[in-house]
C-alpha cells in the first residue's frame, strides 16, 4: 500500500469515529448525572452539571482530534 | 419471526442439549453458554489455534503456501500498528493481532448461511472493548509508574478536579463508541439481510447487502483496531 493511501485510509477511520464519540459522551454524562441525583436526591442540579460536562468530554475529544492533526 | 437455521444449535440439540433460539429466555447457565454467540465464539477460537498449529508445524526460513500467506498479513498488521504506536508499542502486538483476526473472522462467519457472527451481539464486543480499555491503564501505569494520573489532570492546576471527571467521562465513552460501533454495524448488516430475505422472496436479493457486507466487516475490524492501538499509544506519550 503506498504511503498517501495509507494515510488517507487512516484519516477517514478517525474521522467516522468523532459523531459517535460526540454522542455518547454526552449522553454518558447525562446518564452519571441522572444516578448521582437519584443518589443524592438533588434533582435537578447534578443533572444539569453533568450533562454539561459530557458536553465538554465529547468535544474535548473532538478539539484534540483536530489539533493533533492541525499539527501534522 | 421464523429463527434462522444455525448449524452447531441443531447438532446441540440432535446430541439432547438444552438449546433456546432467544437469550431472553435462558435461564440456566447450561442453556445460556449454548446460546450461538457463546458456541460460535468457542468454534472460532479453536478454529483459529488449530490453523495456527497447522500453519506452525513445519516453519522454513523459505516461506511456502499458508507460511507464506500468515506471514505477509502478520507482518502488514504490526508494521502498520507500530506506525501507530511508535517503537516502544511493539511488544503490544500479540493483543492487537489477536484482536484483528478474531473480529475480522467473526465478521465474516455471519456471512455463510447457517453460520452466526458472534460480533452481532453487544455482549463480545463489550468484552474486546473493555480488554482494550483496561489494557490502555495497566500499560499506562507500567510505563510512567503514578505519573500517569499527569494524563488525567489537564495543564492547568485548578481546573483538575473538572478535567478529571471529564477524562473519565471520556474514557467511559471510548468503551462504548468502541463497542457499539461494531455491534451496530454487523448487527444492522444482519438484520437488513433477513429483511429483504423476508420481502424480498429467498432467491439472490440479499446479494448486494452481502457485497457491502464483506466491505463493512473488513472496515470494521480495521477501525477497531486502529483505534485501540490510538489509545495505546495515547497511554504511552507522555502527558501534555
Amino acid at each position: 500500500m503506498k504511503e498517501d493511501t495509507r494515510k488517507a485510509l487512516k484519516l477517514a477511520g478517525l474521522a467516522s469515529t468523532l459523531g459517535l464519540t460526540i454522542v455518547i459522551a454526552t449522553f454518558i454524562g447525562l446518564a452519571l448525572g441522572l444516578w448521582l441525583d437519584r443518589v443524592f436526591d438533588t434533582s435537578p442540579w447534578l443533572t444539569v452539571i453533568f450533562l454539561i460536562l459530557g458536553i465538554i468530554a465529547g468535544f474535548r475529544n473532538f478539539y484534540r482530534f483536530m489539533s493533533k492533526r492541525a499539527k501534522e | 419471526m421464523e429463527h434462522p437455521i444455525i448449524f452447531l444449535n441443531l447438532l446441540f440439540e440432535k446430541l439432547g442439549l438444552p438449546i433456546v433460539h432467544d437469550f431472553t429466555h435462558a435461564h440456566t447457565f447450561l442453556e445460556k453458554i449454548l446460546l450461538p454467540y457463546v458456541t460460535y465464539t468457542w468454534l472460532i477460537m479453536i478454529s483459529l489455534v488449530i490453523l495456527v498449529k497447522l500453519t506452525v508445524r513445519r516453519i522454513e526460513l523459505v516461506p511456502r503456501g499458508g507460511q507464506n500467506v500468515f506471514e505477509v498479513v502478520i507482518s502488514a498488521i504490526e508494521e502498520f500498528m507500530v506506525g501507530v504506536t511508535g517503537e516502544e508499542g511493539r511488544y503490544l502486538f500479540p493483543l492487537i493481532g489477536t484482536l484483528a483476526f478474531f473480529i475480522l473472522i467473526s465478521n465474516y462467519m455471519g456471512m455463510i448461511p447457517g453460520f452466526f457472527g458472534p460480533t452481532a451481539n453487544v455482549n463480545t464486543t463489550a468484552a474486546c472493548a473493555i480488554i482494550v480499555v483496561v489494557y490502555t491503564h495497566v500499560i499506562g501505569v507500567k510505563f510512567h509508574g503514578l505519573k500517569y494520573i499527569k494524563h488525567f489532570m489537564g495543564p492547568i492546576w485548578w481546573l483538575s478536579p473538572l478535567i478529571f471527571v471529564v477524562e473519565v467521562i471520556g474514557h467511559i465513552a471510548r468503551i462504548l463508541s468502541l463497542s457499539i460501533r461494531l455491534f451496530g454495524n454487523i448487527f444492522g448488516e444482519e438484520l437488513v439481510l433477513a429483511i429483504l430475505m423476508v420481502l424480498a422472496g429467498l432467491y439472490l436479493a440479499p446479494l448486494p447487502i452481502m457485497f457491502l457486507g464483506l466491505f463493512t466487516g473488513g472496515v470494521q475490524a480495521f477501525i477497531f483496531v486502529l483505534l485501540s492501538s490510538m489509545y495505546f499509544a495515547g497511554a504511552l506519550e507522555h502527558a501534555h
